[in-house]
């Protein structure tokens, strides 16, 4: 008796080893499952499994939450960066595109004019408002001279009156100073159109027998030697007679936007024998 | 009887959380046998004829909550037991180190002890090598957080209970 007080915990742990090798061995090869305290351990740990299990579910949908929300947020800046890529690419794309256009359409008036005019790119508008100037990014070099047109697609822009080896400076047509020889297209009455303030032109010397209409359209007689006879130069917006009645004097909406130039040609003056006769079509 | 209740309870939460919580969270690949580090604590500091019913309540208790065949961690757990008992009664087993070196013990005999239940049931066979694996992660998380679950039982388990524990080494 002493000796099993003595040596309890070894017999304890040897019958233990005892019972659960039994169970272990009828449970591994009986068809049976015999679990006397299955039923007892499972009543009293599914309260608890059912309590945590509630627990984790809530910590799971919210670490999903939290896991998706970050992923949202960092799906949303770099949609955010793309959409900016993007944009800017659009806007380049544009931007090409609009300069494609103007140069296609500069391209078919140099092949409508001949010769060899020189292309060259507005760098600057000059801001005075007295002065109605833009400055060119070719000059002497690319063999432009004083006194050369310069015409866009839309129309007649101006005359070179500085070069310099790769710059030169134009008059603009709307600048006061400015005058072309022009004939109303459809009458063929001819006049001389000068710049003016207000965005607007003034045919002027009109003979007072001439028939002007609103929306005829002026365009450039030749005679002057600068310009190419044919190129568009505005619409006449307004009509109005001389005080002495000499003269009929027509206001023309330029054809060119002024402020909106990008390219242009150069171009020498007509031949002679490009000058039209007077009343040829 | 307040170290029982605790150890008790212990028992249940570690049961719980080792094969309902842990699981259902997946963040880890395989949860650590908390049952282990526990038989192991009561070979350690309950050495008596009422640890060893503790440790294989406590393998009962995973037997049927992890729904694995009755008996199998019992055994396993009352060996882990009476491992740590021979060795505890044979060394000075409060150094920390010492813990740690007999929970790696225990750590083998438990993987040992399964992987033969499973090759003489051929169970090893058809699973290939994923419960050799599962079982050494098992036993390796358990290895890593022993120490704090020591540390965190004996800052729970009364001083009073520990004294008597003590006693009876």
């Amino acid at each position: 008796m002493s000796w099993l007080r003595q040596h309890a915990v070894l017999v304890t742990t040897a019958g233990l080893l005892l019972i659960s090798l039994t169970l272990l061995m009828v449970n591994t090869r009986g068809q049976r499952r015999v679990d006397p305290l299955g039923v007892i351990f499972l009543e009293t740990v599914t309260p608890v499994a059912s309590l945590s299990g509630a627990m984790t579910r809530r910590l799971g949908q919210a670490w999903s939450s939290y896991v998706d929300l970050v992923g949202v947020r960092e799906e949303r800046e770099w949609l955010r960066d793309r959409v900016r890529t993007l944009e800017r690419e659009v806007d380049a794309s544009q931007q090409v595109r609009r300069e494609n256009e103007r140069l296609t359409a500069l391209l078919d008036l140099r092949e409508e004019l001949g010769g060899m005019p020189v292309a060259a790119r507005v760098t600057g508008i000059g801001a005075s408002p007295l002065f109605h100037t833009a400055t060119l990014d070719r000059g002497t070099s690319q063999g432009i001279t004083e006194g050369m047109a310069v015409l866009a697609r839309a129309g007649v822009v101006g005359r070179v009156v500085a070069a310099s080896p790769n710059a030169s400076r134009v008059l603009l047509l709307e600048d006061p100073a400015s005058g072309v020889d022009a004939i109303v297209q459809r009458s063929r009455a001819r006049g001389i159109l000068e710049g003016g303030s207000g965005g607007r032109f003034h045919l002027k010397y009109i003979k007072p027998d001439e028939e002007l209409r609103i929306g005829d359209t002026v365009v450039t007689s030749g005679f002057d030697q600068i310009f190419p006879r044919g190129i568009a130069l505005g619409e006449i917006v307004a009509l109005r007679s001389a005080p002495d009645g000499l003269f009929q004097t027509a206001e023309v909406l330029p054809a060119v936007d002024f402020g909106k130039l990008a390219e242009v040609l150069v171009l020498d003056a007509p031949k002679r024998d490009d000058v039209p006769v007077t009343g040829e079509d | 009887m307040r170290a029982a209740l605790i150890l008790a309870l212990c028992g249940i939460l570690a049961v719980v959380t080792q094969t309902t919580l842990l699981g259902r969270l997946g963040i880890l690949p395989a949860p650590p046998n908390l049952i282990l580090i526990l038989s192991v604590y009561i070979g350690l500091r309950l050495p008596t004829s009422w640890g060893a019913i503790g440790a294989f309540l406590l393998g009962y208790l995973l037997d049927t909550v992890s729904g694995s065949v009755p008996g199998l961690n019992c055994f396993t757990m009352t060996l882990v037991f009476a491992m740590v008992y021979f060795v505890s009664g044979r060394l000075w087993m409060q150094n920390p180190f010492t813990r740690f070196a007999i929970m790696i013990l225990a750590c083998v005999l438990e993987i040992t002890t399964l992987a033969t239940y499973f090759t003489m049931t051929g169970s090893m066979g058809t699973a290939g090598g994923g419960v050799l694996r599962t079982l050494m992660i098992e036993a390796a998380l358990a290895l890593l957080i022993a120490p704090l679950a020591f540390s965190i039982l004996d800052f729970y388990i009364p001083a009073i209970a520990r004294k008597k524990i003590h006693a009876t080494e």
